[in-house]
C-alpha cells in the first residue's frame, strides 16, 4: 500500500510539473524558431534548434547591461523590504501601540489601492529628487510597492511565534530590539524565503514602473530589453524576444535553485525545545 | 479601529482635494509659465554652453539606425549631445510626461490634443525642411485649427488591400473598384479555391479595425468634403456633416457589408481570435487571398518569405456608397515636433537638420521600409513590383489620411472594439452607427 | 508575560518603513485621491467637480458590466488559488526525491516576462490554432477546446484557470513557508494518539496554518480583484468589452483623457476590495 502511495505520489508530481513547464516549453522552442518560420505548418511541437537567435537576441538587446541593472534594483529592493519589512512586523505583532495598528492598516488598506492613482505625482516626486535614471531610485520605487505586503506576511509569521522565544532572552538582559535581531530574525527564515522569492520576481520583471523612472537606454531593465523587439503594427519579432527571455531567466531559475535548498530547511528544531 | 480608519480615510481625501486641485492648478501654471522662459534661455546657451538634448520616440523600427545618426551628431560638434529615449507604449508615456511637466525636446509622438493646449513649437517658418516636401505632405502635416504646422514628417506611407497576384491572374481576376464587384472577387475565390480565405482580417487586435475605420466609412466622409473639410467637421464634431448615426449612412452602410461577409464566409470565420502573425503566415503560404494592412506589413511579409515580394500586388479600397470612388491611404509618417517649452530650439533644430539631411534620409527610408517624403531623397524602401503596384493605387483612386482629429476620448482601438461587438453580434448595422456616433460624442471632453 | 519596557528602541521599529512609505506611496497617493475631484483630462486645467465622478462611474454600463467581470473573475480565481497552492504546498511538504526541483517548476510559470507570457499563452490556447487545438487535434479531442474567446462564461472559465496556472506557485510558496513552521513534535504526538494524515491535517496543520492562510486569502482575493496582465495578454478584454475588468477600464479612463474620472474608478475599486478583506481579516482571526 505505502508503494503505491509512493508511486501515485510521483506520478502527481510528474504531471503538475509537466503542466506547469508547458509556458516554458513554449518559450524555449519560440527562442529556437529561425524567424522566417511558419509555425504551424510542419511539427509545431520541435523547433528549428536556431541557435543564431540567442547570438542576435544578445547584440540587438543589450541584454547583459540589463540584467545588471534588475540584479541592482532587485537586490537594492529586497533589502529594503527585509530590514524595514521585518523591523516595522516585529514591533506591530510583539506590541499594540496605537501608532503599529495605524501602521498596519494603512499599509493593508494601501494593498488594496490600484497603483495607477500614484503614477503622476509619484513621477513629479521622483523628479523632483533627482531619481528618475537611477537605479536605487527604482529599487526605492519597487520596495514601496512591496512593502504593505511584505509588513503583512511578516507580520502574520512573527504572531505565529510565541512571545516566549524573545522573553527568554529579555530574562538574560537584551532589550526587546536587540532580541528581535537575535532571535526573532533567523527563525523568520522561511517566510524571508517566502518574500524573497515573491516579491524577487515581481522587481526582476517590473515594467510598469520602469517605462517611467528608466528612461535610459543604458539604464534599462530586464522587460525594457524585451520591449526594443516590438513593432508599431505588427507583434514582435517573437522568436528573438524569446531568445532574450530565456537568456533573462536563467540565472534567476539558477539562483532560486540554490537559495530555496538552503532557506527552506526545516528550523525551528532547537529554537522552541526547553 | 474601524472609526480610525474612516476618519483617517475622510481626513485624507479632504486634504486631498486641496493640494490634488492646487497640484494640477500649479503645475498648468508652470507650463504657461514657462512658455516665457525659453527665449531667454535660447540666447543664454548660444553664448557657449553645452546642451543636451533629449529625444523621446515610439518609433521602433529605427531605434538603431536613430543611435547611429544621432552618434554621429554628437561626434561631429561637442555643443549639443543628443539622448534618445525610447519607449514602446510611447504614446501613453508622453500624457504622463506632459502631465507632470518633463517634456522631451524632440519627440515623435503627436496628437490634436497636445497642439490644442500649445504644447508643441510653431515650424511653419522652417522652409528649409518644407521647401524639400511636397505641397501634400505640408497640407497633411497642418493642424486645422489653427492653420500652422506642429510637426515635420520624413516619410510616407500607404494602406490599401494587399492581395496575392498569382491566385488573382489564376482565376482570372482584376482589382476590384466597387464593393459589388469586390465581393464578387472574393465570391470566385471562396467557390474556386476552398481551402483559401478570401479576405482575412485579424480581428483580435483592435487597431486593425479600427484602421478599417478610418481608411473605409472615414474614408467616404474625406472624399467627399476633401481633407481639409474633413478634418474641419471632425473637429467641429458637424454632426450635419458627418452623420456617423444614420441608419443609411456610411458608418451603418460600412457594418453591413462587413457583417453581409462574415455571413457569406467571404472572411476567416476565426476573425474576433485571429492575430496579425496568423494573417501573415495565411497570406505567404497562400491559404489568404487578401489582407488589408499598411506598408508596415511588408517586412513581415518578406521575412516570412522572401519570395513573396514578387507576388504581392496593392489595391484601393473600393468605393461602397453611391456615387463615391475608391480611396488608398498616403499619409504622413514618422513625424518629429519639438515641445513649445524647450529651453534649446535652435539646437533642437540643428539637430533636425541633420537628421533630415539626405543621406540620412534615404537609410531610415530604408530602414522603415517607407518612402521618404523629401523630393531629394531616392530610395528603395520596398521591392520594384511592390512600389509600381504602390504607384498604380495612388494615382487609380482618391489619396486619403489617417483620422487624426479623432476625439481625444475615443481612439482607434476604442473604435476597433465597438467593430468586434459588430460582429460577435452585440450590434446590428444600424445600433452599430448608434453606438458609434455616441462614443464619438462621449469621447470628446 | 513581562511588563513591557515603556519606551525602548523597539518602539520606534515601524518608523523607517513608515517613512519611506509616506514619502513614495502616501503624499503621491494624497495627490492623486484629489484629482478624483476634477475633470482632468490630464493635460488642460482640471475644474472641481465634486463627486460627478463617482456618479458618472456608476450610469456608465460598461464600467457595470466591467464590476461584473472583475467580481466573477475573483470569485472563481481567488478560492482556487488558495486550494490549489496548499494541494501544491502539503504535496512539496513530503519528502521525496527532487522535491527542490518540482517547487521551482510549480513556481516557474510565475517568472515569464508579462511581456511576452501573453502571447505563450495565447500561442498555447488560441482557439482553432493554438498549441492546445493542435496537441488535441492529435487525439482527436480538439472540439474540447472550442471558441472560448466567443463565449463569456467559456472566457471568463479559461482566464481563471490560467490565471491559477500561472500563479499558484505564489500561493504554494507562502504555505510551504508556514508548514516549515509548524513544529515536528506536534505531528509526533498527533501520531501518537492515533491520528489519521486527514485528521492531524485537520486538527495540526490547518489550525496552525492560520497566518499563512490568512495571508493568501487577502493576497488572492486583492491580486483577483485587481487582475490586469493575464486578461490583457489573453483577451484585451474583449471581444469588445466583454471580459473587460477593473484595472483595464482604470488604464484606458487614465490615458484616454479622463484622467480624474479614472482616480475615482480606482478608489471605487479599492472599495470594493475593501469590503472582502475586511471580512476575511475577520474570519482568519487569530484565536489566542
Amino acid at each position: 500500500m505505502k508503494n503505491v502511495l509512493k508511486v501515485f505520489k510521483y506520478l502527481v508530481v510528474a504531471i503538475i510539473c509537466a503542466i506547469c513547464l508547458i509556458p516554458f516549453y513554449i518559450l524555449l522552442i519560440l527562442s529556437l524558431n529561425t524567424p522566417q518560420r511558419i509555425f504551424y505548418q510542419g511539427n509545431m511541437f520541435v523547433p528549428d534548434f536556431y541557435f543564431r537567435n540567442y547570438v542576435d537576441a544578445w547584440n540587438k538587446s543589450h541584454i547583459d547591461i540589463a540584467i545588471l541593472n534588475s540584479a541592482v534594483i532587485t537586490i537594492v529592493a529586497l533589502a529594503i523590504i527585509l530590514i524595514f519589512g521585518t523591523m516595522a512586523a516585529y514591533t506591530i505583532a510583539r506590541f499594540k501601540y496605537k501608532f503599529n495598528q495605524f501602521v498596519f492598516w494603512l499599509f493593508l488598506s494601501c494593498m488594496m489601492i490600484p497603483g495607477i492613482i500614484n503614477t503622476v505625482p509619484l513621477y513629479s516626486l521622483m523628479i523632483k529628487l533627482n531619481a528618475i535614471n537611477t537605479l536605487w531610485g527604482m529599487g526605492v520605487v519597487c520596495a514601496t510597492i512591496a512593502l504593505p505586503s511584505a509588513v503583512f506576511i511578516f507580520t502574520g509569521f512573527i504572531k505565529s511565534l510565541p512571545r516566549e522565544i524573545e522573553e527568554a532572552a529579555i530574562i538574560d538582559g537584551c532589550s526587546w530590539f536587540t532580541a528581535f535581531w537575535k532571535i526573532t530574525f533567523p527563525l523568520l527564515k522561511p517566510s524571508v524565503a517566502a518574500v524573497i522569492i515573491l516579491n524577487g520576481f515581481g522587481i526582476w520583471n517590473n515594467y510598469a514602473q520602469a517605462v517611467f523612472f528608466l528612461q535610459d537606454s543604458k539604464k534599462h531593465n530586464i522587460p525594457q530589453a524585451l520591449s526594443v523587439y516590438f513593432q508599431q503594427f505588427a507583434g514582435a519579432h517573437w522568436n528573438l524576444m524569446a531568445a532574450t527571455a530565456v537568456i533573462a531567466v536563467i540565472p534567476v531559475i539558477i539562483a532560486f535553485l540554490l537559495f530555496q535548498k538552503s532557506l527552506m530547511r526545516g528550523l525551528t528544531d532547537g529554537a522552541l525545545k526547553g | 479601529m474601524k472609526r480610525l480608519i474612516a476618519i483617517l480615510l475622510s481626513a485624507v481625501l479632504v486634504a486631498g482635494t486641496f493640494t490634488g486641485c492646487s497640484n494640477s492648478a500649479s503645475t498648468n501654471s508652470a507650463k504657461t509659465g514657462s512658455a516665457a522662459v525659453p527665449s531667454a534661455a535660447a540666447s543664454s546657451t548660444a553664448s557657449g554652453e553645452h546642451v543636451n538634448l533629449k529625444l523621446f520616440t515610439g518609433k521602433i523600427e529605427t531605434i538603431d539606425l536613430m543611435n547611429e545618426i544621432i552618434n554621429d551628431f554628437n561626434a561631429s560638434q561637442d555643443k549639443i549631445t543628443v539622448e534618445q529615449e525610447y519607449q514602446k507604449d510611447a504614446s501613453n508615456i508622453i500624457k504622463i510626461k506632459f502631465a507632470s511637466g518633463q517634456v522631451p525636446d524632440i519627440m515623435t509622438t503627436y496628437e490634436q490634443g497636445f497642439a490644442d493646449q500649445g504644447k508643441y513649437l510653431d515650424l511653419s517658418d522652417q522652409s528649409a525642411w518644407w521647401d524639400r516636401l511636397s505641397p501634400e505632405m505640408k497640407v497633411n502635416c497642418t493642424d486645422v485649427k489653427s492653420g500652422k504646422q506642429y510637426r515635420i514628417c520624413t516619410n510616407m506611407t500607404m494602406a490599401g488591400f494587399f492581395y496575392n497576384k498569382a491566385i488573382f491572374s489564376e482565376l482570372g481576376l482584376k482589382t476590384a473598384t466597387t464593393w459589388d464587384e469586390f465581393v464578387k472577387n472574393l465570391s470566385a475565390i471562396k467557390e474556386k479555391k476552398p481551402g483559401v480565405t478570401p479576405w482575412f482580417i485579424f480581428g483580435k487586435e483592435a487597431w486593425h479595425l479600427g484602421h478599417l475605420i478610418e481608411f473605409i466609412p472615414h474614408g467616404y466622409i474625406k472624399q467627399q468634403l476633401g481633407s481639409i473639410e474633413a478634418k474641419k467637421a471632425m473637429l467641429a464634431n458637424d454632426k450635419a456633416k458627418l452623420n456617423f448615426g444614420a441608419a443609411d449612412g456610411a458608418m451603418a452602410t460600412f457594418a453591413k457589408n462587413l457583417v453581409d461577409l462574415k455571413n457569406k464566409g467571404l472572411i476567416n470565420s476565426d476573425v474576433l481570435t485571429a492575430t496579425s502573425d496568423n494573417c501573415v503566415q495565411e497570406f505567404v503560404t497562400g491559404k489568404a487571398a487578401m489582407l488589408s494592412n499598411g506598408m508596415w506589413v511588408l517586412s513581415s511579409l518578406t521575412e516570412a518569405d522572401p519570395k513573396i515580394a514578387d507576388k504581392i500586388g496593392f489595391a484601393p479600397y473600393p468605393s461602397y456608397m453611391p456615387n463615391s470612388k475608391p480611396v488608398v491611404l498616403s499619409a504622413e509618417d514618422s513625424g518629429y515636433s519639438i515641445s513649445a517649452t524647450t529651453a534649446h530650439k535652435a539646437e533642437a533644430i540643428e539637430f533636425l537638420n541633420f537628421l533630415f539631411n539626405a543621406k540620412n534620409q534615404k537609410k531610415y527610408s530604408e530602414t522603415s521600409k517607407a518612402p521618404s517624403a523629401f523630393k531629394d531623397v531616392q530610395a528603395e524602401w520596398a521591392s520594384t513590383n511592390v512600389v509600381s503596384e504602390v504607384n498604380t493605387a495612388l494615382k487609380d483612386a482618391v489619396n486619403i489620411g489617417f483620422t487624426n482629429e479623432k476625439p481625444a476620448g475615443f481612439s482607434g482601438d476604442d473604435a476597433g472594439r465597438l467593430v468586434q461587438d459588430l460582429l460577435s453580434g452585440k450590434y446590428t448595422p444600424e445600433t452599430f452607427a448608434t453606438a458609434y456616433e455616441k462614443a464619438w460624442n462621449d469621447g470628446i471632453k | 508575560m513581562i511588563k513591557t519596557k515603556k519606551t525602548g528602541l523597539h518602539t520606534f521599529m515601524a518608523v523607517p518603513a513608515f517613512l519611506l512609505f509616506s514619502l513614495f506611496f502616501i503624499y503621491p497617493l494624497i495627490q492623486g485621491i484629489g484629482m478624483s475631484l476634477t475633470d482632468w483630462d490630464g493635460l488642460s486645467h482640471a475644474n472641481f467637480i465634486g463627486l460627478q465622478n463617482f456618479f458618472d462611474f456608476f450610469k456608465d454600463e460598461r464600467a457595470v458590466s466591467d464590476i461584473g467581470n472583475t467580481l466573477l473573475f475573483a470569485l472563481g480565481s481567488a478560492p482556487l488559488l488558495n486550494i490549489i497552492g496548499l494541494a501544491y504546498a502539503l504535496l512539496m511538504n513530503e519528502k521525496f526525491k527532487g522535491k527542490g526541483i518540482a517547487r521551482v517548476i510549480i513556481y516557474l510559470p510565475a517568472v515569464i516576462s508579462p511581456l511576452i507570457m501573453g502571447y505563450i499563452w495565447y500561442l498555447l490556447l488560441q482557439p482553432g490554432r493554438g498549441f492546445m487545438f493542435h496537441a488535441l487535434e492529435l487525439v482527436g479531442k480538439s472540439s474540447w477546446l472550442g471558441n472560448w474567446l466567443g463565449d463569456h462564461t467559456a472566457a471568463m472559465i479559461v482566464l481563471v484557470l490560467v490565471n491559477v496556472w500561472q500563479y499558484a506557485g505564489m500561493t504554494m510558496v507562502i504555505y510551504l513557508a508556514g508548514l516549515q513552521s509548524i513544529p515536528e513534535e506536534l505531528y509526533e504526538s498527533a501520531k501518537i494518539d492515533g491520528a489519521s494524515y486527514w485528521s492531524s491535517l485537520r486538527y495540526v496543520t490547518l489550525p496552525m496554518l492560520m497566518p499563512s492562510i490568512r495571508i493568501n486569502v487577502v493576497t488572492n482575493i486583492i491580486g483577483s480583484l485587481a487582475v490586469f496582465d493575464i486578461v490583457m495578454a489573453l483577451t484585451d478584454g474583449g471581444p469588445g468589452y466583454a471580459t473587460e475588468t477593473l484595472s483595464i477600464y482604470i488604464m484606458r479612463m487614465c490615458y484616454g483623457s479622463k484622467t480624474g474620472y479614472s482616480t475615482a474608478v480606482a478608489l471605487i475599486m479599492f472599495l470594493i476590495i475593501l469590503i472582502p478583506v475586511i471580512i476575511s481579516m475577520r474570519l482568519t482571526r487569530e484565536k489566542e
